[in-house]
């Protein structure tokens, strides 16, 4: 009886664990937002970004943020490890895109590995967060200035959100997860999951 | 009592200790690596009956790092010794292409293994100093690493006899133990 109820329970209020990817060339600060998540959605401290190394795997980060469990998936951005990006593609509710926004010089990689990313079909309805990193900087692009450089056509298609922020000092990180969550318990991509999950058999 | 103060003595400043475990096929280089990590030199190895442990201090970590024999007929050994396991360092022999399918095999088997459940992974793509040598991205492929999920894991092209890429992958390591792990 107990168990029906906690079964009933657990329905009612457990929440949707959403696996959020972050993609973007290398240096573009991955792994410097991730850890700069966990320090503001988790207990955990988080790395300072002096000691953050280049990526060679995959890094995690487990969070609660607006109500919702997050689990984010940071991979490595060097060409030859990019291939790997799609192996996480199918199980993917979203996209975080990160771009060095106070480095011109890395549009055009960021550009062209963004519409690789938004050509593949396992990640058909994904919601996009592009994230114009690095504002500390003096000399960073707004999101209107990088929006222009990146006017790819996959992109009208697609739910999207340009944010500027700093990975480095947290600005505008919150209000672009708040959205990010948001978009993701409304997506159509959210319900597929879910369906596909119940059918095989995995929560 | 003693033991408290000692507890919370290195919780306060950072000296932390870890039990590494360094797994891999016969011949991947997984003694040699050990002592080049411990000692700084190459030492000649004998294949490895049994195991090897010794504790390497790096970064504020102790590791202690328990290398154990590779051999088809002692491997199904290695089960005693995963629990209470952090890391598991995943030596493969990057030129032995031949048996690169049974690194794999081997590889799964241990992720599946209920006690190194939330152990985080590096993996050391080895004898990068050989002639015909796979780097990183092409090991990723064969050990298909992007099947790991729920941990963190990480590959680092090393040369045991050279010295190269040990030390990449310990900062790794201790970055990752101390931000939370896997």
């Amino acid at each position: 009886m107990f168990s029906l109820f906690y079964g009933l329970w657990n329905y009612m209020f457990s929440k949707t664990e959403f696996h959020v990817l972050i993609l973007g060339v290398d240096k573009a600060g991955k792994t410097t937002l991730l850890e700069k998540l966990k320090s503001l959605f988790s207990k955990l401290e988080g790395l300072p970004p002096d000691r953050i190394v280049p990526t060679v795997g995959l890094n995690i980060g487990r969070v609660e943020a607006s109500n919702a469990k997050l689990v984010f998936w940071d991979l490595g951005g060097q060409i030859g490890l990019r291939t790997i990006w799609e192996k996480y593609y199918e199980e993917a509710h979203a996209i975080v895109y990160v771009i060095d926004a106070g480095c011109p010089s890395s549009f055009e990689d960021s550009k062209s590995a963004l519409g690789k990313v938004l050509r593949h079909e396992d990640l058909q309805g994904a919601p996009l967060l592009i994230l114009a990193n690095k504002q500390d900087l003096p000399g960073a692009v707004s999101t209107e200035e990088l929006a222009r450089y990146l006017d790819l056509k996959e992109l009208n298609e697609r739910l999207h959100m340009f944010e500027a922020v700093s990975a480095y000092n947290g600005t505008g990180i919150k209000f672009a997860i708040d959205w990010l969550v948001d978009v993701m318990e409304r997506s159509k991509r959210t319900e597929m999951l879910r369906v596909r999950a119940g059918v095989t058999g995995h929560v | 009592m003693g033991i408290l103060f000692t507890r919370l003595f290195s919780s306060l400043f950072g000296n932390r200790e870890a039990r590494i475990l360094v797994l891999g096929l016969d011949n991947a280089g997984k003694t040699t690596i050990l002592y080049r990590l411990q000692m700084g030199e190459v030492v000649s190895t004998i294949p490895t009956i049994g195991f090897n442990v010794e504790t390497v201090q790096y970064n504020n970590i102790k590791f202690q790092v328990w290398d154990l024999g590779g051999q088809t007929s002692i491997r199904p050994y290695w089960r005693c010794y995963f629990p209470n396991t952090q890391a598991v360092i995943y030596v493969v022999d990057s030129s032995d292409t031949d048996r690169l399918v049974t690194a794999k095999d081997e590889f799964h088997a241990i992720l599946e293994e209920e006690e190194l459940k939330s152990a985080v992974v590096l993996v050391f793509a080895n004898k990068q100093d050989l002639p015909g040598a796979l780097d990183d991205a092409a090991i990723t492929e064969a050990l298909e690493l992007h099947k790991i999920k729920n941990r963190q894991w990480a590959i680092f092209k090393t040369s045991a006899i050279k010295g190269e890429g040990l030390f990449e992958g310990l900062d790794w390591l201790s970055n990752t133990l101390k931000s939370g792990g896997g």
